[in-house]
Formats: C-alpha cells, structure tokens, sequence
C-alpha cells in the first residue's frame, strides 16, 4: 500500500479538513486505490524536456490592469453578519486573535 | 403561446417532476417564473431564446435563487451577482427556470453525490442520469425544459447527455465566460449546453458564447454563428480513433456507433482510423490535474470567506477544519484529498507535472489527428448505456472510468458534442464528435446533419 493512514492525516492537516478516525481505514483504501491507478503515467517513460501544458488554444492575453465596478444586487451590509463604516466585522477567532 | 403561458406551463412540468421523484431540481418557484415572464414581456425586442425556460445547473450563480453547488456547504447562499451567461440568457429572452442538481461541486459522474440526494434516470428510476450535470440532462430528456445549462471539467455534459438521450455541446476552452462558475478546475471548466436537438444546443450556446471582459481566459473571439446542417457530408472527413473502440466496448454500444458511422459514410463522409494512443492516459491524467486545481479552488469555502461557518472551540485552524470536514461530503473531501497529496512536496514532480507532460501528448494526439487531414473524430461518448444507482459508489475508480471517452477533448480543450445515436435494450446511447479548436459551427452543421438521418429511438442490435 503506498498511502498511509498517517499520509492521509497529513495531507488531511495540509488542507484544513478534519477526518474522523472513524472513517480513516476507508478513506486511506480509497486514497491508495486513487493514487496506486493514477501512477499509470510511469509507463510514460522519460517526458523531461516535454513543454508545460498552458491552459487555452489561444494563450491568455495580457490586459490592462482597469478596476471595474462590480454591480451587485445586494451591498456587502446585507450579505456580511455584520458590516461596519466599510468594513467586515468578524467573530474573534481563538489563537489567531491571541497570536 | 404568450410567454406568462410557457412560464405557467413549465411551472405545472416542475412540479409534475417533483412528484414524480426525479430528484433533478433544487430551487424552482411559480413566483419566479412569473418575475420571469413579465420580464421577458418588458423586453424591447425579441430575442433568440425569446420565451424559452431554461434550467441552470446550480454551480452557476443567480441572484433570484440560492447556488449551492450541491453541497451542504454552500445551503442557502445567495449569490449578489449574476453569472455572464445568466445575463445572457435573460437578454436573449430566456427565462430562468429553475437550479438543477448535481454531483457536489461538479464532482463525480452520476448525480449521486449531491448532498440533497441523487437525480434519478428519467426512463429508469434505479439508474442514474450520469454526471455531473444529471439534473439538467434529466430535466431537458423528461421534457421540463428544451434546453439547459451544465458545467464541463471532464466530460459533464457530454456523459450525462449520452446516458438520457439528449445533446450535449462542450465548447472550446476560452469560449464561454465562467463568470459566475463555481471554479473546479480552472484549466479545465467550461460551461456547456443541453438540448432536445442539435439546433437547440447550438442556439444556446450562440447566446452564452464571445469574449468577456470579467472573464480574462474567455478568447477574443465573436459568438458562433451557427451554420445550417448540409444535405450530404461530401468533402468531411470522419476519424475514429482505434483507442475508442476497444473489445470489451458494450456490443450495443458498438452496434450504434457501427450504424451511425455507415450512416455518415452513405451521406458521403469519409471515414478513416486514426490513432490517438495517449488517450488511455486521460483517465489517470485528470485524476492528479482536476484535484490539483480543485484543492486549490476549494479553499475559500473555510467558514470565514464562503461556507456555512461551524462553530468550534480552539483556534482559526479548528474552524476551518470543522468547517470543511462537516460542510464538504465523501467525494469532494477524497478529491481535495487526492489534490493536495499530489501537490505536496515529495510527491509533486512524481505527479502533477507528470501528469501535465502527459497532458501536453494527449494535445499533441489531437492536433495530429486534425493535422493529417481529419475535420471530425468520431467515438462513444460512454462504454456503456446509464448504470445502475449504486454500481460504482465503493470504488471510485469505476467510477472515473465512466468518463474514459470524454476526459480526452476536456483535457485538450477541443469542443466535443455527444448526440443520441439509438437504444441498447431501452437506453439511450450517445455518439461522440470531436472538432479542433473553435471549429463548433463545423461540428454542429454534421451533427445536425447526422441527427436529420438517424433514428435515435431506435434499438440497434
């Protein structure tokens, strides 16, 4: 098996979602069975030198940098919990707060 | 008919949908629809989807109704802005019919990942309409709406078209502007369209298509203009690559691509065998590149930026992960999973840009394809007519295997159309059409002419 019940807790921890021991044994299967098939591409032998694929036929343009006003059909004070003289007002969040 | 009629009588068709259990809708309302007609009614002039309802597959965002990708996390969000296409539409004098649902966050092939439960097959309640885009196929083939609009980052439309029995247009990558898309994988998203036919496809994707100034990978390109389908297809070239068409293929499958190859070749077509031998390695090449963009794209929905916010004891990290742990269901959590895992260090060379050499040969495929002398490639768009609910829910991989035709052209860009083609033992069976770049307008006019001459009802032996 080439993925690890620890792999998986720490890619777990790497993109901020808590998984529950209780559904790591299937998950950790899961995630070996997804990676052990998409390691299929080895047989595609030496590819150094093999141009980086740019999304697009036409590659995206450079444009001028123009702000332009988003029209919305509600202000940020009636989408936000709350919206103060400008600004987001957001819970106190623990450690980041105190760090 | 007036346009408050349709509005009325596709109103009655939701509804009649709702009882029925086809699961394919997750916001719709008699109030709207009526906003909806006498909107179009003040219109100045009429346009080219004047009256029409259309469905919007619900990762594409409205103002009037919530957008919730399919997911728990998003339940309730309403967006403060229209999608481009959106705006589009109603210009053109289309109604907004409903949001329809779908794999959560466009991920997965069969409508049974929502987090608001699966959309069922409209002639097959036990089998699945396909995926992502499941509800709007369901809705288009049951007759609720002409046309609809799904989303594609790895054939989800074209698959799900294929398994109802209804046509489905990806178009070349840059065509269309993801304004208001909720972004999967953004090398790869492409909104697409339904329709009853050919033409309907084709008049919706003329609406939603040309450049856009809040979308910088749209192409400076005009809208297509659709070209009428031919009486013969003299002069066009017809390439089926061998790669598609291989033993273990569905006999009845293969017995309609048989018939609507010969039907191409008696209307004067060319047919010729090409080889497109990096194909088999889109499945696995999707699989590391569409997870990469995905767990990237997905970290906004953290409970402090988007998503329905858990509250936790800790810190900001708790939040977060709480949030998304609860908010995200399997598939989604698997594929951000998957994304980060073959981004981190380590494991990046070995995949992802392993994975983006082996995307640079499957371009290389087509374009060589297309340079030889071929105008079209023809294949299944499926292996298989629409499987049963449940039949590949434990093992994802068998999942991901369903979409082995159609991830090709998604990970190259080309536009690519799925049409019916005729029945295997009742069920829909769908036709592949691949063109080169922006060549849609080609691609139409020879399906519109191959759609004129085949009988998709049929069962084919």
């Amino acid at each position: 098996m080439s993925v690890s019940p620890r792999d998986v807790q720490h890619v777990a921890r790497l993109a901020e979602l808590a998984v529950d021991d209780a559904d790591l044994p299937a998950l950790t299967a899961q995630m070996d069975r997804i990676v052990s098939f998409v390691a299929q591409l080895s047989e595609l032998g030496d590819l150094d030198g093999v141009a980086s694929y740019l999304a697009g036929p036409e590659r995206t343009p450079l444009r001028e940098d123009v702000v332009r006003p988003a029209e919305l059909a509600r202000t940020p004070a009636a989408i936000a919990p709350e919206f103060v003289d400008g600004f987001f007002v957001v819970p106190k969040i623990g450690a980041m707060e105190e760090s | 008919m007036s346009v408050r009629a349709a509005a009325l009588e596709t109103g009655g068709r939701l509804a009649e949908a709702d009882r029925k259990g086809l699961n394919a809708v997750l916001a719709w309302s008699p109030e709207a629809l009526d906003r909806e007609a006498a909107r179009v009614d003040a219109l100045p002039a009429k346009g080219l989807l004047h009256g029409i309802p259309v469905a919007l597959k619900d990762n594409i965002v409205t103002t009037e109704q919530p957008s919730t990708c399919g997911s728990r996390i998003l339940e309730g969000y309403v967006s403060p802005f229209n999608a481009t296409v959106v705006d589009r539409l109603r210009a053109a004098g289309a109604m907004v019919a409903c949001k329809s649902n779908l794999d959560e966050f466009a991920m997965g092939s069969s409508t049974e990942h929502s987090a608001y439960g699966r959309v069922r097959h409209p002639m097959d309640p036990e089998r699945v309409p396909g995926g992502s885009s499941g509800g709007s196929a369901a809705l288009v083939a049951s007759g609720v709406v002409p046309m609809a609009l799904g989303s594609e980052t790895g054939g989800s439309v074209r698959q799900p078209a294929s398994f109802c029995g209804v046509v489905g247009v990806k178009p070349t990558y840059g065509r269309v502007s993801r304004y208001g898309l909720v972004a999967f994988g953004s090398s790869l998203d492409c909104i697409s369209t339904f329709g009853r036919t050919v033409a309907e496809a084709e008049r919706l994707l003329a609406v939603i298509s040309g450049p856009d100034p809040r979308d910088a990978t749209t192409v400076e390109r005009p809208p297509l203009e659709p070209v009428p389908a031919p009486a013969s297809l003299a002069g066009v070239t017809i390439g089926l690559p061998r790669e598609y068409f291989p033993d273990d293929l569905d006999p009845g499958v293969r017995a309609a691509c048989r018939r609507a190859i010969d039907r191409m070749k008696e209307l004067g077509a060319a047919i010729v065998e090409v080889a497109l031998p990096h194909s088999r390695y889109a499945v696995p090449t999707y699989y590391i590149i569409a997870p990469a963009e995905a767990a990237a794209n997905l970290a906004r929905f953290d409970g402090a930026r988007y998503g329905a916010r858990k509250s936790v004891d800790g810190d900001v990290r708790a939040l977060y992960r709480a949030t998304r742990g609860q908010g995200f269901g399997a598939e989604v959590r698997r594929r951000i999973l998957v994304g980060t895992y073959v981004l981190s260090a380590g494991y990046h060379d070995a995949y992802y840009n392993r994975a983006q050499a082996a995307r640079m040969r499957i371009v290389e495929d087509f374009t060589g394809a297309f340079a030889s002398g071929v105008d079209l490639l023809f294949t299944p768009t499926c292996p298989t007519p629409a499987f049963k609910a449940g039949e590949k829910t434990s093992d994802p991989v068998a999942m991901y295997l369903a979409d082995i035709f159609v991830c090709p052209a998604s990970l190259a860009g080309v536009p690519a159309m799925s049409l019916p083609i005729g029945r295997s033992e009742g069920l829909p069976v769908g036709g592949q059409l691949i063109a080169p770049y922006f060549q849609e307008a080609r691609m139409l006019s020879v399906a519109g002419t191959l759609e004129r001459h085949l009988d998709a009802a049929a069962e084919v032996r």
